[in-house]
């Protein structure tokens, strides 16, 4: 059943903006990642921002390239909670841009090009499947780390046990984190795939991307693919299938009608 | 399922995948089956019965017909089974004793207005087996039992908390399932609380922190989590258990659904000295037939006679007829002597050949009820590699959930499974397992 955004608890709103400031943040880098076009228009010393929301949690920061040390030069300010959920879900709203430092602009401006940038590469036939399920993946994993720490999830995850869970598909790596209440995602090198990382405590790996983003677009139910072969789960079972559950809140989140 | 399934030749399965994306005919039936059901059923296969809970690609998912100790999948692969039916064969798949007199029953008639006269005849046999147990109801599920037997245990003493140790499986309902939505934790599961098992400090703080309103403990006999070695109890614990619901005034509830019977005729609780005043039982009682019961001491009579106990099915006949020839067939062919015989050699095969491949491998649990784990991989890695070798080679062992032994079984199986076990151990000895990578 679809909610609407006005039917939300304090709570739930804010757990929202935060998930969907974190989208926005880690979709803006998959494409910078993905797009030569966007990682022109990029300035050579890298852009560094923040979006910081009045009523959730501590800001949520964008670095490209990934690996710059560069200090923040831009704090996109949201005075409430639908604001930004209406503005990062596309609608109107109001959004404070809060100069940090120099280039400031030039950081906002690159924002809202790599965020309609991913849009697009999401929505057009053209985009590789590579590209596609990166984008899949990081929407999926860095929404689970948004969304954790909220109440309604706290006894599913206290039972889902801690450790660490390796997810594969084709180059793309993961390592996704259940500590107590927390999730923590951390993309591996190109390398993890194929080496395989230790410390896992489980691994998940898709067949390829097509099943990646079978799966992951609710193209493919889970259960089902992990039945046909196309999702492979070794390892601890029930930390894996916890974080199935907490997927779950996951859809219900981005269902919420704004 | 039609007899078509077992064909080999049936069309239909040519999408069958292995686990690792490459194609398994051995399956293929079984997987065009999988795919059909997921357009209709939620899931395709759900509960603990999903593909996901054994390892895709190296067990069946869709099983056509059974005999003695033996399965044989949609595809017509025969397999040595160690699952028994969730522990619900004991005499064996097709027993002919239990079988022939529930089908001579199924013809005269099953489900009827009033019960079956049998229903007195299987009450009164419990009764007189089961140790300080003085009445039974009948019903369907373990689920139907247990929660039963809280419901009743709350009724007479007017609490509401019920504890039980974390990792136990008392069933389905909401008041004991891991279907954790917050709507459920606000009703039935809010005043459900758990403790480490074996844990008797942990016990006692609970009953400290709950004091005037525990209204049961319900325990397995023995702890059997999923994923997880068994645990066997501890005089400490079970003493410290019953003594902690006599001075609350709660009562104790020993959950004998998945052991039944194979420890002891009597109940599990015997087998461990265990003194409950009420007692589920269910799975073997009636070698696969749908029925559980509840028994109860006389000092729950009352409150139980003035339950509205019912169902549609929870009187039917064939079940009734099933317990009582099966109660019948486990005398004649040995009973639990035999099954921990047979246990026994599992249990020291296994550990021994995984000793020589270089493994640490523990069989856990009572002897009738064995599960395989490896001491150097507590996220069971090697055990779903180890059960997947075993199913390659024609033998049902469940990765995550414990085995059991049936009277079926016979020394040619066990012999059968130890020299699959051997090429198993060494195929993992052998392969570059994730577990080996790990530090």
């Amino acid at each position: 059943m679809k909610t609407n955004f006005a039917h939300l608890g304090p709570e739930e709103r804010s757990v929202l903006a935060r998930l969907k400031a974190s989208l926005a943040l880690r979709l803006a880098e998959e494409a910078c990642a993905a797009d030569a076009e966007l990682q022109k228009r990029c300035p050579p010393n890298g852009i560094a921002m923040k979006l910081g929301i009045r009523g959730s949690d501590a800001p949520l920061r964008l670095q490209v390239p990934r690996t710059s040390s560069r200090r923040p030069s831009l704090l996109l300010f949201f005075p409430n909670t639908e604001a930004a959920v209406r503005v990062l879900s596309g609608a109107k709203g109001t959004a404070i841009p809060l100069p940090l430092g120099s280039g400031a602009f030039v950081a906002l401006t690159f924002f809202r090009k790599a965020l309609g940038r991913a849009a697009e590469l999401l929505r057009s036939p053209d985009t590789s499947e590579e590209t596609r399920a990166g984008l899949l993946l990081a929407a999926t994993l860095y929404g689970l780390e948004a969304i954790a720490g909220e109440s309604y999830l706290e006894r599913r995850m206290q039972i889902i046990p801690d450790g660490v869970v390796g997810i594969r598909a084709g180059g793309i790596a993961y390592q996704v984190t259940k500590k107590g209440r927390t999730i923590h995602v951390q993309r591996d090198a190109p390398s993890a795939a194929a080496s395989g990382s230790p410390h896992l405590d489980a691994l998940l790996s898709f067949a390829g991307y097509r099943s990646a983003i079978d799966v992951l677009s609710g193209k493919r139910q889970a259960v089902v693919a992990l039945g046909s072969g196309e999702v492979r789960v070794e390892g601890l079972l029930p930390l894996v299938q916890g974080l199935f559950a907490v997927l779950d809140r996951l859809s219900w989140y981005l269902g919420v009608e704004v | 399922m039609s007899e078509m399934a077992d064909e080999k030749s049936t069309a239909a399965g040519m999408s069958g995948k292995r686990i690792d994306g490459s194609p398994s005919p051995r399956f293929a039936v079984s997987m065009a089956y999988f795919e059909r059901a997921a357009k209709v059923i939620p899931g395709g296969i759900y509960g603990s019965k999903s593909p996901g809970f054994l390892v895709p690609g190296h067990f069946p998912y869709y099983l056509s017909r059974a005999q003695g100790s033996r399965i044989y999948d949609a595809d017509g692969n025969e397999f040595i089974d160690y699952l028994c039916g969730y522990g619900s064969q004991i005499v064996g798949y097709g027993n002919p004793a239990v079988d022939g007199q529930a089908l001579e029953q199924a013809r005269r008639g099953d489900l009827l207005n009033q019960p079956h006269p049998a229903m007195v005849e299987l009450a009164e046999r419990l009764v007189g087996l089961v140790e300080d147990m003085d009445w039974a109801v009948f019903v369907k599920n373990g689920t139907d039992a247990t929660t039963l037997a809280t419901s009743i245990a709350r009724a007479d003493t007017g609490k509401q908390v019920i504890v039980a140790a974390e990792g136990a499986y008392h069933g389905a309902a909401n008041w004991c399932s891991t279907n954790v939505f917050p709507v459920f934790m606000q009703a039935e599961q809010r005043d459900v609380r758990f403790f480490p098992y074996n844990d008797v400090q942990a016990l006692e703080a609970l009953f400290a922190a709950n004091k005037g309103h525990v209204a049961c403990v319900i325990l397995t006999p023995y702890h059997h989590p999923t994923y997880r070695p068994q645990q066997l109890p501890t005089p400490e614990f079970t003493a410290a258990a019953e003594r902690l619901c006599r001075a609350e005034g709660a009562y104790l509830i020993v959950d004998d659904i998945r052991a039944n019977f194979r420890l002891d005729m009597r109940g599990s609780h015997r087998f461990f000295g265990i003194h409950p005043d009420m007692v589920t039982m269910g799975k073997a009682l009636a070698n696969g037939y749908p029925i559980s019961v509840l028994l109860g001491t006389d000092g729950l009579r009352k409150t139980a006679s003035s339950f509205f106990i019912t169902g549609t099915y929870w009187m039917s006949a064939v079940p009734m007829i099933a317990a009582l020839a099966t109660l019948g067939e486990m005398e004649r062919l040995g009973g639990t002597a035999r099954l921990a015989e047979l246990g026994r050699t599992l249990k020291e095969g296994l550990e021994s050949l995984g000793k020589e491949a270089g493994f640490r491998a523990r069989v856990s649990g009572p002897l009738a009820i064995p599960y395989l784990t490896f001491d150097e991989d507590s996220d069971l890695y090697l055990n779903q590699r180890f059960c997947a070798a075993m199913a390659d080679r024609g033998v049902f062992m469940h990765p995550h959930h414990n085995w059991f032994i049936s009277l079926a079984h016979t020394e040619e199986d066990i012999a059968r499974t130890l020299e699959a076990a051997q090429g198993a151990f060494r195929e993992l000895g052998s392969s570059s397992s994730l577990a080996a990578e790990r530090p």
